[in-house]
């Protein structure tokens, strides 16, 4: 009984598989079955739309942000340019819908198959550049992009931006949040499984060695460039996802919606998560989208009470923007290792009590 | 730390309670910290203003107009994602801002039955049954001659002031502006009346609808001889550009889009903007009728002084959020009340019509099933400025006819 929750003090695997077991008790692998059974539910249970929006946000964000986590948490690479790829993904799923009639649900998988490609030809330059030199060299690959797109009329739509279909299944359009909650879940559980398990293959142990020690790595047999550039094509591939999602999720994709701003978000995100982390990607994701949100409901409650005074609403608003960046910095400073670590450090607590020392 | 939580958990369950007081629900997007903010800011306080002064004076049916601004900072997305919680909110009508956003809501709004006030005039707007433009806007309306029709009054200015100045040969026009939907609604249209009008079209010239140093392209502006400019950013970006082409000596002719220049511009223009025309489309804060009391008054409620004097779009704004007003106390006598449909109905009842108590203020406006044209009449102002002296007045009036195969171009 005791072993279905607890871990017994001290090594007692017998296999490998034991030892990179995504559970490592029954009980984790209920909750996390439950959990998303509750997901599933929730579009049931009366849910108001304004959470389900929060929720189908965090939903596509934290997609592209674990492919963003892939690349700088665990293979050590950065990339300020994933914003680039998340838009290529979204107008990319919507070209294919209007110009060839793929239907969405198809589109937008083979539009991050597209994003792939894209993100493996960008991705070159980190088979040779390291570090701050490879910031600026991804840094470009945003600007290209971005610019590719405010002009690309056959592709984009240029400057005026391209619409995005409704996905529909069986004849039946998958309209409102409720019913495009599900395909966005769906993703969001394939991509969690594939990453979760991607990390415990074989490429996935060499991009850990290429972000831990790169000559150790190469001394051992890895191929650096290969394993570099197959990170970024992986990233792309989960950006792009992310992307087409947002874009069928909007409606609309207008080539405004992929600054250099949401690739520094991106990175806010797996940095306050916890780099290199799946469970952290997801907590980091849902600190950010929903931090503006309650700070907007906090400041909205004294505006209700204070009434609609000019000075104050304007100062409220400034003071929202601050609080935002200042949460971010606070965070930073006590948390340095991430959402995920406090998350541990509240389990182990739990475990030993009322005995930890 | 509890009593704060549950504190803060009342607050937000007055704040909730507050919004869904007995009115009736209206959307407004304002762009307050992006690009075109400095024309935003006293269009939407317009808006506002006079939303708030129709609530002080008894509402629309009984019934308060329940509206909250809300900053997207001239992004596309931020405005998608605020519609859909508009959606929620169960708005009748929308006051929203720009082309970009307000062209992309089109099919939306027109889904959803959600008549939209935009501040963008873009001509794409005009045709609600789709005949002669790819898109129908059925839900959409604006208050002001469109975009193209602007330009095309300020084409009509630049033919006579060529002859008048007795110019040999073609005057050369161009167009400049950011690549984006708004600077490039009105460019072919305008073109090919500028063509028509016996002028000759040179390249178009790029500049960034943020503002910035813009010397580069007075240079090409320079090279390229033009003799009109049509500038179709907003006035942030017109201020860099006027004080760029100043300095690299440029002598070209400018003309504004109707967000291109205001008062607050000229002034910070200086003598760069001496004798550039523009686009106006209601009445100005110096002007003295019966109208401009009203909105005096109006103003009053962000100023009580009554001190600030308002810039152009202030009273744009004003004439946008009465139109709805009116159009939504007609819509209240029909079956069904206060719907989106019914506002929509409630829009062509009435022929040509200036909105009670703002005569002087709007020009006249009428909206038809088939033509959302809702004037076509244009004024063309010129700014004369003097060290500290600025001035401007009506030169030109315009009345752009009505072809059909200019509806949503």
């Amino acid at each position: 009984m005791i072993s279905t929750s607890l871990i017994p003090c001290g090594q007692y695997k017998t296999s490998y598989a034991k030892d990179t077991t995504l559970f490592e008790t029954p009980v984790s692998r209920a909750f996390c079955v439950a959990g998303v059974v509750l997901l599933l539910a929730l579009p049931q249970l009366g849910v108001s739309n304004y959470h389900l929006t929060l929720l189908i946000q965090i939903g596509y964000l934290s997609i592209a942000a674990l492919g963003l986590n892939i690349l700088v948490g665990s293979t050590g690479q950065i990339s300020l340019g994933h914003a680039g790829f998340f838009g290529f993904g979204a107008f990319a799923s919507a070209w294919l819908n209007n110009k060839f009639g793929v239907p969405v649900l198809l589109a937008m998988p083979l539009a991050a198959v597209m994003t792939t490609g894209l993100g493996l030809l960008f991705g070159i330059p980190a088979g040779r550049l390291k570090g701050l030199y490879l910031a600026i060299a991804t840094f470009a690959s945003q600007f290209i992009l971005e610019d590719f797109f405010a002009r690309a009329d056959w592709f984009s739509g240029g400057s005026s931006g391209a619409m995005a279909g409704t996905a529909s299944l069986f004849g039946f359009d998958i309209t409102g949040d409720r019913a495009y909650f599900y395909v966005v879940l769906f993703w969001l559980v394939t991509m969690v499984l594939l990453g979760s398990n991607l990390l415990r293959s074989r490429d996935g142990r060499a991009f850990v060695a290429v972000r831990d020690h790169y000559l150790s790595a190469e001394v051992m047999g890895i191929n650096l460039t290969k394993y570099r550039i197959l990170s970024f094509g992986i990233s792309s591939f989960y950006a792009g996802l992310g992307g087409a999602l947002y874009g069928h999720y909007l409606g609309f994709v207008s080539a405004e919606g992929f600054t250099i701003l949401l690739s520094i978000q991106f990175l806010g995100m797996i940095i306050i998560g916890g780099m290199g982390s799946v469970m952290g990607t997801l907590m980091g994701t849902a600190f950010m989208v929903l931090l503006p949100e309650v700070l907007e409901i906090g400041f909205g409650g004294i505006r209700a009470v204070a009434g609609d005074v000019a000075w104050l609403t304007s100062g409220l608003a400034y003071a929202k923007q601050a609080s935002i960046g200042l949460a971010i910095i606070l965070f930073l400073i006590f948390e340095p290792d991430g959402l995920v670590h406090r998350w541990k450090l509240i389990k182990s607590y739990w475990k030993l009590y009322p005995f930890s020392y | 730390m509890k009593k704060t939580l549950l504190a803060s958990a009342a607050i937000a369950l007055a704040s909730t309670a507050a919004f869904a007081a007995d009115g009736i629900p209206v959307g407004h997007l304002a762009d307050l910290t992006g690009a075109t903010a400095s024309v935003s800011k006293p269009y939407s306080q317009g808006v506002a203003d006079a939303l708030k002064y129709l609530n002080a004076q008894g509402g629309t049916g009984g019934k308060a107009i329940a509206f909250e601004t809300v900053d997207y900072a001239y992004e596309v997305p931020r405005a998608m994602a605020h519609y859909k919680k508009l959606l929620d909110q169960k708005v009748v009508a929308i006051q929203g801002w720009g082309t970009g956003d307000t062209e992309a809501l089109v099919s939306f709004v027109a889904k959803d039955q959600i008549p939209y006030f935009s501040a963008s005039y873009s001509g794409h707007l005009t045709d609600p049954n789709g005949k002669t433009s790819a898109k129908a806007a059925p839900y959409n309306f604006f208050y002001g001659p469109s975009y193209s029709d602007g330009c095309r009054a300020l084409v009509e200015w630049a033919a006579d002031d060529w002859k008048k100045k007795g110019g040999h040969g073609k005057a050369k026009f161009v167009h400049m502006g950011d690549n984006h939907p708004y600077p490039n609604a009105p460019k072919d249209a305008c073109g090919a009346y500028a063509k028509e009008k016996g002028l000759e079209i040179l390249n178009p010239i790029q500049y960034s609808l943020k503002p910035g140093d813009f010397k580069a392209q007075c240079l090409s502006l320079k090279e390229s001889g033009a003799n009109y400019a049509y500038l179709a950013n907003t006035s942030g970006s017109t201020i860099s550009l006027l004080k760029s082409c100043e300095t690299v000596g440029v002598k070209t002719q400018y003309m504004g889009n109707i967000w291109g220049m205001d008062e607050a511009s000229l002034k910070a223009s200086g003598e760069a903007a001496n004798g550039m025309v523009w686009v106006v489309a209601a009445a100005t804060w110096a002007d003295d009728n019966a109208g401009m009391k009203l909105v005096r008054e109006i103003a009053k409620i962000s100023d009580p002084s009554g001190a600030e004097a308002r810039p152009v779009h202030y009273m744009r704004g004003v004439c946008s959020a009465f139109y709805m007003k009116e159009a939504m106390d007609i819509a209240a006598t029909l079956p069904g009340g206060v719907t989106g449909p019914n506002i929509k109905k409630a829009m062509y009842q009435k022929k040509a019509w200036v909105p009670a108590g703002l005569d002087g203020v709007c020009l006249p406006s009428g909206w038809k099933e088939d033509d959302h044209r809702g004037t076509t009449q244009v004024m063309v102002y010129q700014a004369a400025v003097k060290g500290a002296d600025i001035s401007m007045k009506k030169v030109f009036t315009a009345d752009i006819p009505r072809r059909t195969e200019w509806l949503g171009w």
